[in-house]
């Protein structure tokens, strides 16, 4: 069965020996992120920081749960949804499809059932500052809750869309909040409710659960309902509750809630940040106000938190665990429900956004182009700059195969391919851009534009051998490695070029 | 100089070799394709006596994919001795010395360590390849002895029957071979031998003797009915050219052989001579992280390397690296910008100087080759996709390790500048993350100390942050 909350999704991890608590007291500033990022880079156990300095309610922080281990950074993420153990990266892919083509409604629970209300506190009793968000790098421009699931209203419909947006705390009762114009909430915020001179309800869901975090960063289309989506992932339906000042639902499992508004034609700085790219992003920009009106939390919550920068180069964090674990199976879906025969669509594995690798057949003269100008112009098209498309038959999750692609079989002369230069809409957050293309410090949306590219690495039948032997022959070396003492779990790592 | 048998009991000490008893079936190669293929460890395949003992993954077997404590290099630098932990430029410059030509000779002359035996070639029971009919062998050293000295080469072959080989090697050799001249092979040399004998073939630089370059003054050898051989070597064959030289090429190659044109030969063997316990190197041909791909990819990487730092007077490429894992067909740089523009001076500099590639990858110099990893982020997020991904028009000689050109073709050329614009000022430059760039020193070293109290399993010591 699924881990449907926070707490089920660590005793997950527990049960597989694979979190560190951590009992000594630990700052959040800098130090519980500090060792976090260590934990990332060497694959070690999930921390846990059970005693963190000047923190309320014995509030806990957790340092990028849902990191997945470096070989198979799907493995934590299949156990949580219950999916059969040791599955293959493409076995785990297509169980997650399958899951998410069986959505499940959420249901309505009253506030006293649901955990999240175990604690409320509205108005001025309701303070950000009692709770010890973390100070993640040398350089930020504050203390972030930045592991979140961001619940916004369509003022003119009943979806509730869930996404994903970092915010950086300023006050008891201010945070300055990642919006983005070209996201689907930032688009509703700007283009409607500033338009109208009107607040934006939102809630921002602390530690809501494996699903819930999963959906709120994958591509859903708009007007689609997230949380039936993450109930297809965990096999039941989420569990929602009202909040408290506001119509919104929030999962009722959530650690923490905080319920406010987010301001018309108000600014607070935000950033800079140790981003996704693995490096400070900059300048200070101003960005929307959330105005807190509640804060509803479990006792002793759980705050979990990703060190983001991270996720780059050998590392993993919570961030770039979705995209391989969430966002690719998603992306999967989508391209295929498009009408495009694609194997499997994956983030690089060295860098979570920028880049993914599709592997797919060549079904006409000209699917590539076709693809990916599908993408760019539907979801993706913000962060990701390249697509690089290898054949059918390999496996996209493993680097080896797509690093060999790119060296022998993307001619330059004809397998590049770029899109509308610098015409396409781009984060401000990249780091190839100066200030001044970046767009304004001062402005809230991104007037910057770059280019988007796709490489054309598809063998068309002329690949090198990746194994030699009958399939009977390599497992029975396999079985006489293993018995020399070789570790098993290697073969396992090895995902093994073809698929 | 390190004895190959010396050097397979270092890669134990580091828990880098697994022994297993060698099987019946499936064959040799197939084990180890398949422990290739999971970046296992070197193996050492056990016998009863009755045959040889065979090692392969000994030179490489590691990509750089995912992190590891162990590199492409870190085998073969430990067996050319530069340390147990190589640096990754140290043994490009290791393996630059021992291909450097020298002033005067310094060999030193050590009695055979191999003996003489009753075997016949086909008694050595070489391993044959799943399909294949012949035993196959590889990583070996051809030797040629003349009046001025002796000429080593790579060799790899066939055993044909009790006392033919058909082998390969480079035409440079057979130039000075006659029929019934005498050439000796030997297998399970010094790692200095070996690789030096592939730097000097994928450089073309066979036509001095060996006498006269680094690899003569170290490694001791000792003279045989061919040329002298490296004295530490497991097996030796005094062969001679046989009358009749067939017109064949095999199907399988090593990879040097994409590089170098060669030349079947017909040998027939003399003298087997044997160390007790006899073990050699082999390798599968043609998977991924194959030995014989390593040595030819740090060949040239060597040769490279060495011709962009002496090209400007002064040093600015701090390495360069062809990842095994792209089998010669892209490389990546790293480098201080000496000035606007450098990094296309140097792209094209090192497209003229090989033509095994046509992508270049220009990485800031401060990048560790030990973080690849970081390398193969920052192609994609420090390199703007329109500006920074530069292509030539299709009119360059085209490139032979991809796959796409054909016979005759000319071809386009890519280089990516993954380097910060030298004019922009710093306050652009976009500070890493990473442990050491996002804390203070006082709570990395606070976390560090406190690591395992804390709980955490993995050692901290040995890895590159960076």
């Amino acid at each position: 069965m699924a881990a449907r909350t926070f707490r089920e999704f660590l005793d997950v991890l527990e049960e597989g020996d694979e979190t560190n608590s951590i009992t000594d007291e630990i700052s959040w500033d800098l130090e519980a992120s500090a060792i976090t990022m260590l934990a990332n880079e060497f694959d070690d156990r999930i921390p846990v920081f059970e005693r963190i300095e000047s923190a309320i309610d014995g509030a806990r922080l957790v340092g990028d749960p849902y990191r997945g281990p470096r070989h198979r950074p799907w493995d934590r993420f299949a156990r949580a949804l219950g999916l059969e153990a040791g599955l293959s990266g493409p076995a785990y892919y297509e169980a997650v499809i399958d899951r998410l083509r069986s959505s499940h409604e959420p249901t309505v629970v009253e506030a006293s059932a649901a955990p999240c209300k175990e604690v409320v506190r509205t108005g001025d009793a309701a303070s950000l500052l009692e709770f010890p968000w973390p100070y993640i790098h040398q350089g930020d421009g504050g203390r972030y809750a930045n592991l979140a699931t961001l619940v916004a209203p369509d003022p003119d419909g009943d979806w509730e869309n869930w996404s994903h947006h970092r915010a950086m705390i300023h006050a008891a009762s201010q945070a300055s909040v990642l919006f983005l114009a070209g996201e689907q909430v930032p688009n509703l915020y700007y283009y409607e409710y500033e338009r109208r001179d009107e607040p934006m309800p939102v809630a921002l869901a602390i530690g809501a659960g494996p699903a819930v975090e999963a959906a709120s960063r994958m591509w859903i289309p708009v007007g689609r309902s997230e949380a039936a989506f993450a109930g297809g992932l965990q096999d039941a339906p989420v569990e929602l509750v009202e909040c408290e000042t506001n119509d919104l639902h929030v999962p009722a499992s959530a650690e923490v809630v905080v319920e406010g508004r987010v301001l018309p034609n108000e600014r607070l700085d935000e950033g800079p940040f140790g981003d996704y790219f693995g490096y400070m992003n900059g300048p200070r920009r101003s960005m929307p106000v959330l105005e807190v009106d509640a804060i509803t939390h479990r006792r002793a919550p759980y705050l979990p938190f990703c060190v983001e920068g991270s996720g780059v180069g050998y590392s993993r964090n919570s961030s770039s665990t979705f995209q391989t674990a969430a966002s690719g199976p998603d992306a999967t879906l989508g391209l295929r429900a498009a009408g495009f025969d694609v194997e499997m669509a994956v983030p690089w594995d060295f860098t979570s956004r920028t880049v993914w690798v599709i592997a797919i057949e060549r079904s006409y003269p000209g699917t590539l182009h076709e693809l990916a100008n599908f993408i760019f112009t539907t979801w993706g098209m913000l962060h990701i700059d390249f697509f690089v498309f290898v054949d059918a038959d390999v496996n996209p999750l493993d680097p080896r195969a797509a690093l060999e692609a790119i060296a022998l079989h993307a001619d330059p002369d004809r397998d590049f391919h770029q899109f509308g230069v610098e015409r396409m809409p781009k984060v401000p957050l990249n780091i190839y851009q100066t200030p001044d293309e970046k767009g304004s410090a001062t402005v809230g949306t991104s007037k910057s534009k770059t280019a988007k590219a796709y490489v054309d690495a598809l063998a068309d039948g002329s690949r090198p051998v990746q194994t030699i032997g009958d399939r009977a022959a390599r497992e029975r070396a396999r079985d006489l490695l293993v018995e020399a003492g070789v570790d098993e779990t290697i073969f396992e790592h090895d995902t093994g070029g073809d698929r | 100089m390190t004895a190959f048998r010396n050097h397979l009991g270092f890669l134990r000490k580091t828990d880098d070799l697994e022994s297993l008893e060698r099987p019946e079936s499936p064959s040799p190669q197939v084990v180890a394709a398949e422990a290739l293929r999971a970046n296992g460890p070197a193996l050492r395949f056990t016998t009863d006596g009755s045959a040889l003992g065979l090692a392969s993954g000994i030179y490489g077997g590691v990509d750089q994919l995912q992190r590891r404590r162990r590199y492409p290099w870190t085998r073969l630098g430990i067996g050319l001795g530069v340390d147990r932990d190589p640096a990754y430029v140290d043994v490009l410059e290791a393996l630059l010395a021992l291909g450097r030509r020298l002033d005067e000779r310094d060999v030193t002359y050590v009695a055979r360590a191999a003996s003489t035996t009753d075997l016949n070639v086909r008694d050595l029971e070489l391993p044959t390849p799943p399909d294949e009919t012949w035993p196959r062998f590889t990583l070996g050293v051809l030797s040629v002895g003349a009046d001025e000295g002796s000429y080593w080469t790579p060799i790899h072959g066939t055993v044909i029957d009790d006392r033919t080989l058909r082998a390969r090697v480079p035409d440079a050799i057979t130039d000075q071979l006659e029929q019934g001249d005498a050439v000796s092979v030997a297998l399970g040399v010094p790692s200095e031998a070996l690789a030096a004998t592939y730097l000097l073939a994928v450089t073309d630089r066979l036509s001095t003797p060996i006498e006269d370059r680094g690899v003569g003054a170290a490694v001791p050898v000792v003279p045989t009915a061919g040329g002298v051989v490296p004295s530490s070597a497991e097996v030796v064959l005094e062969t001679t050219v046989a009358d009749q030289q067939p017109e064949t090429r095999s199907e399988k190659r090593e990879f040097w052989e994409r590089l170098v044109d060669g030349t079947t030969l017909t040998l027939e063997v003399d003298d087997v001579f044997a160390r007790d316990d006899a073990v050699v190197p082999f390798t599968p041909l043609g998977v991924p992280l194959s030995d014989d791909l390593l040595l030819v990819t740090l060949a040239t990487a060597t040769t490279l390397f060495d011709r962009v730092n002496s090209y400007w007077g002064v040093s600015p490429v701090e390495w360069l690296l062809l990842p095994v894992e792209g089998r010669l067909g892209i490389c990546f740089v790293a480098t201080e910008t000496l000035y606007a523009g450098f990094e296309w001076q140097l792209a094209n500099f090192l497209f003229s100087l090989s033509d095994c590639f046509d992508k270049v990858v220009v990485v800031d110099g401060e990048t560790s080759p030990r973080n690849f990893g970081r390398v193969l982020g920052d192609i994609w997020v420090k390199a703007h996709p329109s500006r920074d991904w530069l292509f030539s028009e299709p009119n360059a000689p085209s490139a032979r390790m991809p796959t796409y050109h054909s016979e005759g073709d000319t071809g386009a050329r890519l280089y990516v500048d993954a380097t910060w614009d030298p004019r922009w000022d710093d306050e652009y430059i976009a500070p890493r993350v990473s442990v050491t760039d996002s804390y203070p020193p006082e709570i990395r070293d606070a976390v560090c100390e406190s690591w395992a109290d804390l709980g955490f399993e993995n050692d901290l010591e040995g890895d590159d942050l960076t």
